[in-house]
């Protein structure tokens, strides 16, 4: 995998300051996107995914948030210091983001073809007729019937899949290099999920965007990426190509998480594996490794260093942050 | 009086919600059919999965069999018995043995109550209307008992909803749910608001809970693994029918309506290699909603196999074996008899 890095995100922090205490939401997290590739952030409710995302393209809210350290490279411009204007630019041109909730990121008095067209007309320069034309054929593509009628609706005339799907045409409609999709079917049903997700997957593979996928759902990971980061409180554990994942998954938590997943035909009698405890909270992380309450491997190292992550025979694409795995990493 | 085997017996359950226009002079615009004709019986010890997407009613039958919704049409039976015919005193009796776990452990809790207090609350309502006696010691012993059988130390009785986690209120709702004794639980999707880590701690809950207490449970989920994990027999709803039941296995196995099909064939497998070879039914279109007046096949507009009679005339569920049933035109099911 000697494919072109189009973001690289490098020791990335970000906290929020609360009545309680500062939330460690995104604690020295490093990754690189790959040209064409859709790579999955995995992990459990708060343990970072969206903040991760929200950092990438400074669109954390000052206060309570903040970005402490880290950078994001894209065509080698760090996008954490360039100005509000220039960040505007690269975010729906260059980055496009789907966002967790569309109801929430669609204006709910604005027509659905006149929010599309308004991206067309800022980053494209369309005229109003060519832009409203360009939304139509957007909102075919995505499978809305009756596009022509349809887009003269108001988002909320629009079911919770199709509103999703006006959000994933927004975001499509500058051809955009990379996609950040925050779970993006997360509040769908399964047979609108699977719509979602082949216009996703046949979009990338038809005009190379790299994605990165955002979810819970280690079934969406299996189904649409190629590569995934596994993230436990604020931290990303574990680094794989997906069938490593899958077949040959290392950190305990991985381990855990796979194993809790009821599967279909699995022997009902059996009991589920399951991960004794809950998540740590993020204002008053336990010393040394964050997931040792919960691990039933753990040693004594583990109570009193965090585990850096270990990259295991030098592939520094598979990588795992846990104890356990220190002499499989070779140095150098 | 009938099958004694038979815990609870649905039959024909119908719940249709009035839409209302006007503000001052309320008009009846129509209704939306959230349940319409829903026929199921659940035995003994078994534990029957409703499935099904968003607003298919799944829900809205939970409800009307714990008669907390009123059925439109169609009757209840537990154990044999009309709930429908029962005074409101003989009701409140038969309630004992029927009980509801919740899809969301942080609206379903009175925030204002202590944990115990929640978890003691309703035998001490049943107490209180000298429907069962129990003393006020014994009822702090029943709850710290039932506290520490769903995993909580009963020295978190004192603390508030707030102070727990998902899995830890779910808990509290479970343990709830057992404390007047039931035979049956009604849980409306208790696992999907909860991580897969929590997730699978409650499932293995539920499920020696089942085996200790002998409960019979109608599950209903949304996660079909979950549903096939945990249930032996599952029921397949859309847009407010049952539109094919069979045992877990043979419905996973040899699933018959085109719609089981395309559900099937869309979840997410945890399973890359296999998720990169198997073939998808990707459905075309949306959910039609309940409230539109409609003939034919509630599945017709998005069904891949739809043929002509699909359309104005409706299936009704038949046997294709003794345990397996399916509404469909390609199985030869019957009309419905309008
Ligand atoms: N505005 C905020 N103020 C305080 N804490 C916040 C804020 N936004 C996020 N956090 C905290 O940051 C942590 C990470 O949140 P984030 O939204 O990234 O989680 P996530 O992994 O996306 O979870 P989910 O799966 O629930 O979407 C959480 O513990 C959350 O409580
Ligand atoms: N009190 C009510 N008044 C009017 N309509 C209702 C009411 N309760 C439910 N409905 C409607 O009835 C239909 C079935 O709802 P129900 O909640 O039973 O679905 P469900 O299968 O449980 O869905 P979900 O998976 O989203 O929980 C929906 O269209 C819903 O909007
Ligand atoms: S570092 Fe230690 S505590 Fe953490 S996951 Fe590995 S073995 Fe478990
Ligand atoms: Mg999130
Ligand atoms: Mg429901």
């Amino acid at each position: 995998m000697s494919k072109e890095i189009i973001l690289h995100i490098e020791g990335l922090r970000t906290e929020f300051q609360t009545e309680r205490g500062v939330v460690q939401a995104v604690n020295d997290v490093s990754f690189d996107l790959h040209q064409g590739e859709t790579l999955g952030i995995v992990g459990e409710s708060g343990c970072g995914k969206s903040v991760t995302n929200f950092s990438i393209l400074k669109l954390v809210q000052y206060p309570p948030g903040r970005i402490t350290d880290g950078q994001v490279l894209y065509n080698e411009k760090n996008l954490l210091e360039c100005s509000d204007e220039e960040i505007r630019t690269i975010r729906g041109k260059h980055i496009a983001m789907i966002f967790q909730d569309p109801l929430t990121s669609l204006n709910p008095v604005i027509k659905v073809w006149v929010q599309i067209a308004e991206a067309l007309r800022l980053h494209q320069g369309m005229s109003k007729k060519e832009a409203k034309a360009k939304a139509i054929e957007l909102l075919k593509l995505i499978g809305i019937p009756d596009a022509e009628q349809r887009a003269d609706n108001y988002p909320h005339q629009f079911s919770g899949g199709m509103r999703q799907r006006v959000m994933i045409a927004m975001a499509l409609s500058c051809n955009p290099d990379v996609l950040i999709a925050d779970e993006p079917t997360t509040a769908l049903d399964v047979t609108i999920q699977a719509q979602i997700l082949e216009i996703i997957k046949n979009l990338s593979h038809g005009r190379k965007t790299s994605v990165i996928m955002i979810t819970h759902d280690l079934g969406v990971v299996a189904e649409m990426c190629d590569a995934v980061c596994v993230m436990y409180a604020g931290r990303i554990v574990e680094r794989a190509s997906v069938d490593e994942l899958f077949y040959d998954p290392k950190h305990p938590y991985s381990i855990g998480l796979l194993n809790s997943i009821p599967r279909i035909n699995q022997d009902s009698d059996e009991r589920l594996h399951s991960i004794s405890g809950a998540p740590p909270d993020l204002i008053d992380l336990p010393h040394g490794c964050p997931f040792r309450p919960r691990c039933t491997q753990a040693m004594d190292i583990c109570a009193q260093k965090s585990p850096p992550e270990f990259s295991i025979g030098g592939n520094e694409l598979r990588t795992v942050a846990c104890w356990l795995h220190e002499k499989e990493h070779s140095h150098g | 009086m009938g099958n004694p085997d038979i815990l609870l017996d649905v039959k024909d359950l119908k719940v249709h919600f009035p839409i209302e226009k006007g503000i001052l002079l309320k008009k009846n615009a129509g209704w939306i059919r959230a349940v319409d004709g829903v026929s199921f019986s659940v035995r003994k010890g078994e534990s029957l999965g409703l499935v099904g997407e968003s607003g298919c009613g799944k829900s809205t039958t939970a409800m009307a069999v714990a008669q907390l919704e009123a059925a439109t049409a169609g009757k209840v039976f537990f154990e044999g018995r009309d709930l429908s015919l029962l005074s409101s005193e003989e009701l409140r009796r038969a309630r004992m043995n029927f009980q509801i776990v919740f899809q969301d452990p942080y609206s379903s809790l009175n925030p204002r109550m202590r944990a115990g207090d929640l978890i003691a609350e309703p035998l001490r309502i049943y107490a209180g209307k000298k429907i069962i006696s129990i003393s006020e010691n014994d009822i702090q012993k029943k709850t710290a008992s039932l506290m520490d059988r769903c995993g909580l130390s009963p020295s978190f009785a004192d603390r508030y909803p707030h102070e727990f986690s998902g899995g830890q209120r779910q808990r509290i709702g479970i343990a709830r749910a057992l404390s007047l004794g039931p035979k049956l639980i009604l849980a409306d999707e208790p696992v999907s608001a909860l991580d897969v880590s929590i997730q699978s701690q409650i499932l293995n809950l539920l499920k020696d809970l089942q085996q200790e207490l002998d409960l019979t449970f109608l599950f209903i989920a949304h996660d079909l693994a979950v549903v096939e994990y945990f249930c032996s027999r599952i029921a397949v709803m859309y847009l407010g029918q049952i539109v094919e039941t069979a045992d877990s296995q043979t419905l996973y196995q040899q699933p018959m309506h085109p719609y089981t099909r395309a559900l099937l064939s869309a979840v997410p497998l945890p399973d890359p290699k296999s998720a990169r070879t198997r073939k998808r039914i990707i459905l075309k279109g949306d959910v039609p909603s309940p409230s539109a007046v409609r003939s034919g096949c509630p599945f017709m507009e998005r069904c891949p196999d739809v043929m002509e009679r699909c359309r104005v005339e409706a299936p009704v569920l038949s046997d294709l074996n003794e345990k397996h049933q399916v509404a469909c035109f390609l199985y030869d099911s019957p009309s419905k008899q309008i």
